[in-house]
């Protein structure tokens, strides 16, 4: 049974429809990511998962409690982490830890210790004595992931984690979610970072405009896109045949020649497709000099399976 | 034994929504009381306001059916003020709602009910706080008081007070909308409600045009009420029965639609 599922959820804001008959599930103890533009429905999924927002129709339900039905023993099992750190300006870091800990429940002996522990791993710990208004984006946006980290929830929600954090701090970030993972917890990750979603997923979903486009893990997203991986190869000396030879190998999409006995094949999953081009080229004598795999990028899994790429696309979110 | 069980259950449970309540009114209170500048700030004003300008218009104002107009300036200026706080406090939860804070406290694992129990019981406490000083000063300019009548005072106020935060509520579409005609359409609206009221001025001495607006103010309600019950001529006054309907009514009335139309907003729940 999935931890987390969603069956024709429907959410409309006006005219505008956030959500179109949504179906997706998330697996316990697994990091999905959501990915998709501004607009395609993220935020929203989230805010109806935290039972914040409610659906206009349709099921969802976490841990199989039903989010309009069970709302409060929902929140009981899920921490949300926003997207827009907001609201305490005038309280500081450890204030509002305390906070949030005591709200949900962690024992008063383990928090004091906790909020030390998590604002030194976060990095915060330096600007434990700001107030949050006073705080960076990227400080605040490490407050608000922090708050998840103290309170360990069985269902961990985050809305873009890393945005407006500085590269060093996205990896903090991103490795004390995957170690929340390893603890146990099932995590559902939005963001519209290629890298942040490569980093984090055991399975991605992409959501453009209120719907699920497609789920699995990276790797058979990837290899869903056929001619997705390039080889470049070059060899050591010209053959005349040799570009229609690689042109018939399982899994060619299209080759080319890009210089002097250089060779650039789009191709499906690469990995089964050199060995194929390595054993031709040895029975054709044919030295090979050097082989360069690329593999695509989520972006160009969005891209084909949306025809549109994850930038540029309009904000109804 | 399973009558023990449950009973202790709800006790844990009842227990556990009073912390709540109290950790959530304390987590903003405490940085309004450290220190209470502003809470200071407007006992001083008040001081001001009644050392200086009521004192000099009470000499001024020699009607004979007004025997001491300081002292109604005095209650007029109380009912001002609480006008004022429970606007603020309206307004300040619609903020609360539009800049995010709100989805946070409604992300939290607590019932919706004692959350907006919280809230509420933060708009009377932040009332209480500021009200204390100026009332008990307007209660001492009175004199001769029964605790019975100046109760029955600050139960009008705090009424009148949650009446005036739930017209504010009852107003938040327009928040959700734009922020700049919010601000613009509450100020517009305050403005209207104490001067078109009875809060300056007797309904007695209202020309007949005046009259009409100020029987539409909430305000004219809650002063003549609270002033009833501080002893002054009831000739002057609205009938007191009728002001208890109408204070009631637009507590509970717009409490009860600014609630409906703001969590309906904020849960997203309007268009669907």
């Amino acid at each position: 049974m999935p931890a987390v599922e969603t069956k024709d959820l429907v959410k409309k804001y006006g005219k505008t429809t956030a959500l179109e008959g949504l179906d997706f599930s998330v697996n316990e103890k697994e990091i999905m990511v959501l990915l998709g533009p501004n607009g395609s429905g993220k935020t929203t999924l989230l805010l109806i998962l935290a039972t914040v927002l409610k659906p206009t129709s349709g099921l969802a339900k976490v841990m199989n409690l039903d989010v309009v039905t069970q709302p409060t023993k929902v929140r009981q099992i899920l921490g949300i982490s926003f997207q827009e750190a907001r609201g305490f300006w005038r309280h500081k870091p450890p204030e509002i830890l305390r906070f949030h800990a005591t709200i949900c429940g962690v024992p008063k002996i383990k928090r004091e210790p906790l909020i030390e522990e998590v604002l030194k791993d976060i990095e915060l710990w330096d600007a434990r004595n700001k107030l949050f208004m006073h705080l960076s984006g990227g400080q605040a946006k490490r407050l608000e992931v922090a708050k998840i980290l103290i309170q360990r929830p069985p269902f961990a929600i985050f809305d873009e984690p890393s945005s407006q954090v500085d590269l060093r701090g996205k990896r903090v970030i991103w490795e004390h979610i995957q170690k929340l993972r390893d603890e146990g917890s099932t995590i559902l990750v939005a963001t519209n970072e290629v890298r942040e979603a490569e980093y984090l997923a055991d399975r991605v979903t992409v959501l453009d405009q209120g719907k699920n486009i497609v789920s699995d893990n990276v790797r058979s997203l990837k290899d869903k896109i056929a001619g997705g991986d390039i080889v470049e190869l070059q060899v050591e000396a010209s053959d005349t045949d040799l570009l229609e030879k690689l042109q018939k190998i399982d899994g060619t999409v299209k080759v080319a020649t890009t210089g002097e006995n250089q060779y650039r094949a789009h191709v499906s999953m690469a990995e089964s497709w050199v060995p194929k081009m390595t054993d031709l080229c040895y029975k054709k004598n044919l030295r090979v000099v050097s082989v360069r795999v690329t593999e695509p990028s989520l972006d160009d899994v969005f891209l084909h399976f949306t025809g549109r790429a994850l930038e540029a696309t309009p904000n109804i979110e | 034994m399973t009558c023990f069980c449950t009973s202790q259950a709800a006790l844990w449970r009842q227990h556990q929504t009073l912390s709540n309540v109290t950790r959530i009114i304390w987590f903003d209170l405490k940085h309004e009381l450290n220190p209470p500048v502003w809470i200071i700030m407007e006992w001083l004003l008040f001081g001001l306001q009644l050392a200086v300008y009521g004192s000099l218009i009470s000499r001024l104002v020699t009607a004979t059916e007004m025997p001491n107009y300081f002292q109604f300036y005095a209650v007029g200026f109380v009912v001002m003020m609480t006008f004022d706080i429970g606007s603020h406090t309206g307004r300040h939860f619609v903020e609360h709602a539009h800049e995010g804070r709100l989805p946070y406290l409604l992300s939290l694992p607590i019932p919706r009910r004692t959350l907006f129990l919280a809230i509420t019981l933060q708009g009377g406490v932040e009332l209480a706080l500021l009200l204390s000083v100026p009332l008990f000063v307007t209660l001492i300019i009175i004199g001769n008081l029964t605790a019975i009548s100046a109760v029955a005072a600050l139960a009008t106020l705090f009424w009148l007070g949650f009446g005036v935060a739930g017209l504010m509520l009852a107003l938040s579409f327009i928040a959700f909308r734009s922020a700049d005609i919010y601000a613009a359409i509450t100020a517009a609206v305050s403005a209207l409600i104490i001067r078109f009221s009875t809060v300056l001025y007797p309904l007695i001495f209202l020309p007949p045009q005046y009259a009409g607006a100020a029987l539409l103010s909430p305000l004219t309600y809650g002063a003549d009420l609270v002033r009833l019950f501080l002893g002054f001529d009831p000739s002057l006054l609205l009938d007191p029965i009728f002001a208890v309907a109408i204070l009631t009514a637009l507590a509970v009335s717009t409490l009860g639609l600014g609630t409906f139309l703001l969590q309906r907003l904020v849960e997203g729940v309007k268009s669907g």
